[in-house]
């Protein structure tokens, strides 16, 4: 008992220790902003936020999901996580641990559904998430986002032998899938009572369930739909937008002081990443082959 | 309070009780009579018999039911085959014959356990007064057995209630499913699961009085 207590005391102080000389050593860069010598350096953050307590843990926990093309995906064949999600998170990382290395090794990657995406981090099973994630208002009760990094809107992916559903009305007496737990059966069936909702856990069995004509219609966001495009030539997107979906990174609400400073920092590093052109490039790298257009930041 | 947002939400939570309820009592007719007649097979003099009943309890004892779920609902129509037209019906019915081809497997193991655990001495002296092997069956064997198997059939059909929830990964509006929409519109997590928790206990808990009673009433003093 008493070498457990003493163990614990030991632990503390050097604890406090690391601390301190970690607090100094913010103090003095800042003081004298020596120029940065190699691109490798660690950014420092202040002790008190959430960013400095990650850098200590060594390890960001990214909550994304493993089928969502272009978006996310986990590559079934290497288990690599790959898609403009996975790599802006890639990007959060390097802005929290530096350059040096693979982004990866400073990663947890977390799985997440939509419908797991807020209980997984009001129940502080992940940092972020970065997962197609419509900011909304009755989101915003719940959990914090960060300013917008992409923006679509949603729209229908039929058959391409199918010219009756042109527009959303159409799918009145119709059934179009959706993913449960996510806006996009909301917005159809605002726009359009009448249709009828077969709701899955992932768009690829929506898909599946399209091909088979076991749904008439599959509707979430563009985007989405461009990866099942890819997929699965035989289909095409039609109708204009009739939702806007601006995608925010979303973080738990800043208790206690257990998340302070998040959200300014990713707004600064999205801002910086817009600028610098890092944006535009995972743009053209994921999301141009299946959309065919290019884009230098999520407006416009 | 949990049962609050149950009025609120009326379609979806009982509504979604109703379709587990409908899921589960057909599920377990048909788990009961499948079993059964697996469990025939499995103790049949025909060596082929007892074959395929052995291969249909090892492929879906050990395959995971959503794997099931999936396979009849998704997989089924790549074979060009489909329980109905409609989808909707469909998702239904393929949910219903994954419920009693899953939990059969479990039925027809446990009624295999009841009807060799039959003396040995009964059936050879029902066999001696020229009872056919069909009929020592029906009148010696089987009686007895569904007796004994009262308690692990119970254990089943808790089960099986429970497991309705799986077929929402199918789409059927059940219990579950309802209560993760309700989630999922009104972030109200702890209420709109713990009513769904407390509709479940609601069918399960009365359904082991059932047996309970059951056992009693059939007990047999040896």
């Amino acid at each position: 008992m008493r070498g457990i207590t003493r163990a614990f005391a030991f632990g503390l102080a050097v604890a406090f220790l690391a601390g301190a000389c970690g607090g100094a050593g913010t103090g003095g860069t800042a003081g004298t902003s020596s120029p940065q010598t190699s691109a490798a350096a660690k950014p420092k953050f202040e002790v008190q936020t959430f960013m400095y307590s990650i850098q200590v843990k060594g390890k960001l926990r990214i909550g994304t999901q493993e089928d969502n093309p272009p978006f996310s995906v986990k590559n079934p064949t290497n288990s690599k996580w790959e898609g403009f999600d996975t790599d802006i998170g890639r990007e959060i990382a390097k802005a929290i641990f530096g350059t040096q290395g693979d982004p990866d090794s400073f990663i947890e990657w977390v799985p997440v559904t939509s419908a797991t995406r807020i209980p997984s981090l009001t129940d502080n099973k992940a940092d972020v998430i970065i997962k197609t994630f419509t900011i909304n208002e009755d989101r915003k009760k719940q959990i914090d986002f960060s300013d917008v990094y992409f923006s679509t809107g949603q729209r229908i992916l039929v058959k391409k032998t199918n010219d009756q559903i042109k527009e959303v009305a159409d799918l009145g007496g119709k059934t179009f899938c959706a993913q449960r737990g996510s806006t996009s059966e909301q917005n159809v069936t605002k726009a359009q009572p009448a249709a009828k909702a077969l709701l899955l856990d992932s768009y690829p069995a929506c898909l599946l369930a399209l091909q088979q004509g076991q749904a008439d219609a599959v509707s979430t966001d563009e985007t989405i739909l461009f990866g099942l495009v890819k997929q699965d030539p035989n289909t095409k997107i039609v109708g204009k937008y009739f939702s806007d979906e601006p995608y925010g990174i979303g973080i738990k609400k800043n208790a206690n002081g257990d998340r302070n400073g998040f959200v300014d920092f990713l707004n600064t590093w999205l801002a910086a990443a817009i600028k610098d052109g890092t944006w535009a490039k995972l743009y053209e790298k994921h999301i141009t082959p299946v959309s065919g257009d290019k884009k230098q930041a999520p407006k416009g | 309070m949990p049962g609050a947002i149950a009025v609120e939400f009326p379609d979806l939570f009982f509504g979604g009780l109703w379709l587990t309820v409908q899921l589960s009592v057909l599920g377990l007719v048909g788990a009961l009579v499948f079993g059964t007649a697996v469990a025939l097979l499995r103790i049949s003099p025909v060596a082929p018999l007892r074959w395929a009943g052995a291969a249909y309890v090892e492929l879906f004892r050990n395959t995971p039911l959503v794997v099931q779920l999936f396979f009849l609902f998704l997989g089924l129509p790549l074979l060009g085959l489909r329980f109905a037209s409609d989808t909707f019906d469909n998702i239904f019915r393929a949910a219903f014959v994954g419920m009693a081809l899953y939990h059969g497997a479990y039925v027809a193991e446990v009624v295999r356990g009841g009807l060799l655990g039959v003396d040995r001495g009964q059936i050879e002296a029902a066999r001696s007064l020229g009872l056919s092997y069909l009929q020592t069956l029906r009148e010696v064997q089987l009686p007895q057995t569904f007796r004994a198997v009262i308690p692990p059939l119970g254990n089943i059909a808790i089960a099986l209630v429970k497991n309705t929830s799986l077929a929402s990964t199918i789409g059927v509006t059940e219990l579950l499913f309802g209560a993760e929409i309700v989630e999922s519109r009104t972030f109200r997590a702890e209420e709109a699961f713990l009513t769904a928790t407390l509709l479940y206990l609601a069918l399960t808990i009365p359904l082991g009085l059932l047996v309970n009673g059951l056992e009693r009433r059939l007990l047999v003093v040896r």
